[in-house]
């Protein structure tokens, strides 16, 4: 199948300026649909495209959501009126949120995707590919790798006519808050969190990644220094400056606003251990009441419990008292 | 290198490899189903269904819609089939709907969107039917409404199997987990053998709405599952989003939600003393300020470093609430003198609810220390108060578990 035709996707030199923000639904959309269509179809690696949704801010895009899409007829061809549709529906939902471009399942793009990609511009001049690897994930489990990879859509001139190629972007990944969250719970595969305990485990992962990082960056400092390792001042740069930021709170406004959110937490603290030591208290007067209520109706029948009556009576002067003088 | 990738496509496509067990649940049976729909087991059995899975898609989906919705109740529906004695929720998608509070249910608009909704997605091959639907309580826990009620009740007639899904992404986003939950409404003058489920703090001016209508539902027990491809994933994701971990500040995005957690309390606190004095029939004595002042002004407090929302605080508060701080346990046992069981719960569930907030806030004040241990210490100079103030943290977060 070698053929004279030039390749679909420009070699790694040229590179793509976008700066791409990939969240979690997409991802699992795709998975989700890849799963699903290997079920129906029984093959390892069906084709499945569908369309992206998220906002563009001049050379930032953000992917947010994504559909699935079918195609009218033979393969390459996108059913409009069926992404039309669904464009609208999801736009009634999540008004803020733009077609920007669409997703595959492949090792890399094909002139199939440069096909399809033709028939979508009148969406969105420019409409990004995002590429599902489907072997990778056994492959590259351990590099850490997300079997993901993002094409730019360029022109490129070449025996005087231009044609569609792709290039790599480069994409990283953005979660909100309750994306975090949510990501979170089901990577563990929902168990028991919110204690302390794996709320403290959940901080020292975090910080073990750092440290394995940091780690990684001394290395490569110290191969340059010795001069093993190809110095990259760019990287070199970007290390001077982020040491020089540390440390990063000796503000003072920062530590007094530090200071008063700890003082916030502890003044909680003590409203909840008060509120609780409100209700031991509460149940020993409870008790209390119910046996001196006991004394006063059965009171003739013995001295112990009358003994038991004064000296609760006395307790509760001495309790008063006490309660008197911390009031004042 | 296109040959390559040709004769890769190619083995990919025709390479026929077992279904992994985990995928199972994805697979849909259509004859199987439309048995069991047909059979309906669970018209037989209020209590047939025990168990709600859910897919990771699917979860994250309504997480981020309900967070997505702010202080307004949102609301979708779900995809999925019957397993056993488990519904089971492939998919979600959300309606054009957004209402508050009690108003939250599907309407003629959204209907016209939900039948072409489904359409459509029946067109891209999706064969599951819809089996639930899903909506958001924002700030006050997972139950459900005498609305929601109505509106359960009226599917599970028309078309059961359904299911309710309640999601507060405050709470998710204040606790760190997922608050969830998934509901069935038992036939109408069906008595519930055991009522009672687990506490859940409900705010105040829910708190009626809850009680009326808390024994016409049941729980089901929610689970997480994933493929095979999307543990893969989500494995990968937490390598890339670690950062997220440490560059969040849990007590800054929970503040607003943390005040009025603590506005409530004191709402509580002070209905608590107040019932109890009237059965007392004692007004005079020193019962005034007590634990529900003290909780309103720390709530005034945090509010007050941020200007923002909440009342004004009252003036020298610092010494206000000094002053009053010592007055709660004194006043607090003579006003609740009077031992009623009703009484007791309405303090036990107030100590409840403290104690979660506090341990949210220690939560947060933890990973807060331990970020600036990190990144704000001078190399070569210890700081052993840090530490030390860390680990009396963790401490107290211990004691009050």
């Amino acid at each position: 199948m070698e053929t004279d035709e030039a390749p679909t996707v420009l070699p790694s030199t040229t590179k793509s300026s976008l700066s791409i923000s990939l969240h979690p639904v997409p991802i699992l959309n795709i998975s989700g649909h890849l799963t699903r269509l290997r079920l129906q179809t029984r093959k390892y690696a069906p084709f499945a495209f569908g369309a992206l949704l998220g906002t563009q801010n001049g050379r930032e895009v953000e992917i947010v959501n994504s559909f699935e899409l079918i195609s009218s007829g033979a393969m390459p061809k996108v059913d409009h009126g069926f992404l039309a549709a669904r464009k609208e529906q999801y736009k009634q939902v999540f008004p803020s949120l733009d077609f920007i471009g669409w997703y595959s399942v492949a090792v890399a793009p094909t002139p199939m995707h440069i096909a399809i990609h033709e028939q979508l511009i009148g969406y969105h001049p420019t409409p990004l590919l995002l590429v599902l690897q489907p072997t990778s994930t056994d492959l590259q489990k351990d590099s850490g790798v997300l079997p993901f990879k993002a094409y730019e859509p360029t022109v490129e001139i070449r025996d005087r006519k231009s044609r569609n190629v792709y290039i790599e972007a480069p994409y990283k990944i953005e979660t909100g808050e309750a994306e975090r969250i949510a990501v979170d719970s089901t990577a563990k595969g929902g168990a028991e969190s919110g204690t302390l305990s794996s709320h403290l485990q959940t901080q020292r992962a975090a910080i073990k990644m750092l440290h394995d990082r940091i780690l990684a960056l001394v290395e490569y400092v110290s191969n340059c220094v010795a001069g093993t390792a190809q110095k990259d001042h760019e990287i070199l740069r970007a290390l001077a400056a982020l040491v020089a930021s540390l440390p990063a709170s000796e503000n003072k406004y920062f530590r007094s606003e530090f200071e008063d959110e700890q003082s916030d937490v502890l003044l909680t603290t003590y409203l909840s251990t008060l509120t609780k030591s409100q209700n031991i208290l509460n149940d020993i007067v409870d008790k209390y009441v119910t046996m001196t209520d006991m004394g006063r109706e059965h009171g003739g029948h013995g001295g112990g419990l009358r003994s038991g009556k004064r000296r609760g009576e006395f307790i509760g002067a001495r309790g008063m008292r006490i309660m008197e003088d911390w009031a004042r | 290198m296109d040959s390559k990738i040709a004769f890769q496509t190619f083995s990919l496509e025709n390479d026929i490899k077992e279904v992994d067990p985990k995928d199972k649940l994805f697979d849909f049976e259509e004859a199987e189903q439309r048995r069991v729909v047909k059979e309906e087991p669970w018209k037989k059995d209020p209590h047939y269904f025990k168990s709600c899975k859910i897919s990771a898609v699917a979860l994250i989906k309504m997480v981020i819609h309900a967070r997505s919705g702010g202080i307004y109740e949102i609301m979708g529906l779900m995809a999925g089939k019957v397993d056993g004695d488990s519904i089971v929720i492939m998919d979600s998608f959300a309606l054009p709907v957004q209402g508050t509070e009690t108003r939250v249910n599907a309407q003629n608009e959204a209907n016209e969107y939900m039948v072409q909704f489904i359409e459509a997605t029946r067109q891209s091959g999706h064969k599951e039917s819809i089996i639930g639907w899903y909506h958001s309580h924002p700030g006050y826990g997972c139950w459900l409404s005498g609305i929601d009620v109505n509106t359960q009740d009226t599917n599970q007639k028309y078309q059961d199997p359904f299911v309710a899904v309640v999601i507060d992404p405050n709470r998710t986003i204040s606790a760190g987990k997922v608050d969830i939950g998934a509901f069935r409404t038992y036939p109408e003058g069906y008595k519930p053998p055991n009522a009672s489920t687990e506490y859940q703090s409900i705010p105040l001016n829910k708190i009626e709405d809850f009680g009326v209508h808390a024994n016409q539902y049941y729980p089901l027990d929610v689970q997480i599952f994933k493929s095979k491809l999307d543990d893969d994933l989500l494995g990968l994701l937490w390598n890339k989003y670690w950062v997220n971990t440490l560059s969040s500040s849990p007590l800054i995005s929970n503040r607003a939600y943390a005040v009025s957690q603590l506005n409530d309390l004191a709402a509580k606190l002070a209905k608590g003393q107040q019932t109890a004095q009237q059965r007392r029939g004692n007004p005079e004595g020193l019962v005034l300020p007590t634990g529900a002042e003290l909780a309103r002004l720390t709530a005034a407090n945090k509010a007050g470093d941020k200007d923002a929302m909440i009342m004004s605080p009252p003036a020298n508060k610092t010494s206000a609430a000094k002053g009053k701080e010592k007055d709660v346990s004194a006043s607090g046992a003579v006003s609740l003198l009077p031992p009623k069981p009703v009484e007791d719960s309405a303090l036990m569930k107030a100590v409840k609810d403290s104690t979660k907030i506090a341990s949210e806030a220690q939560h947060g004040l933890i990973s807060q220390m331990l970020k600036d241990i990190i990144f704000s210490n001078r190399p070569g100079i210890a700081a052993p108060s840090k530490t030390g103030s860390v680990e009396s943290t963790v401490e107290t977060a211990m004691a009050a578990e």
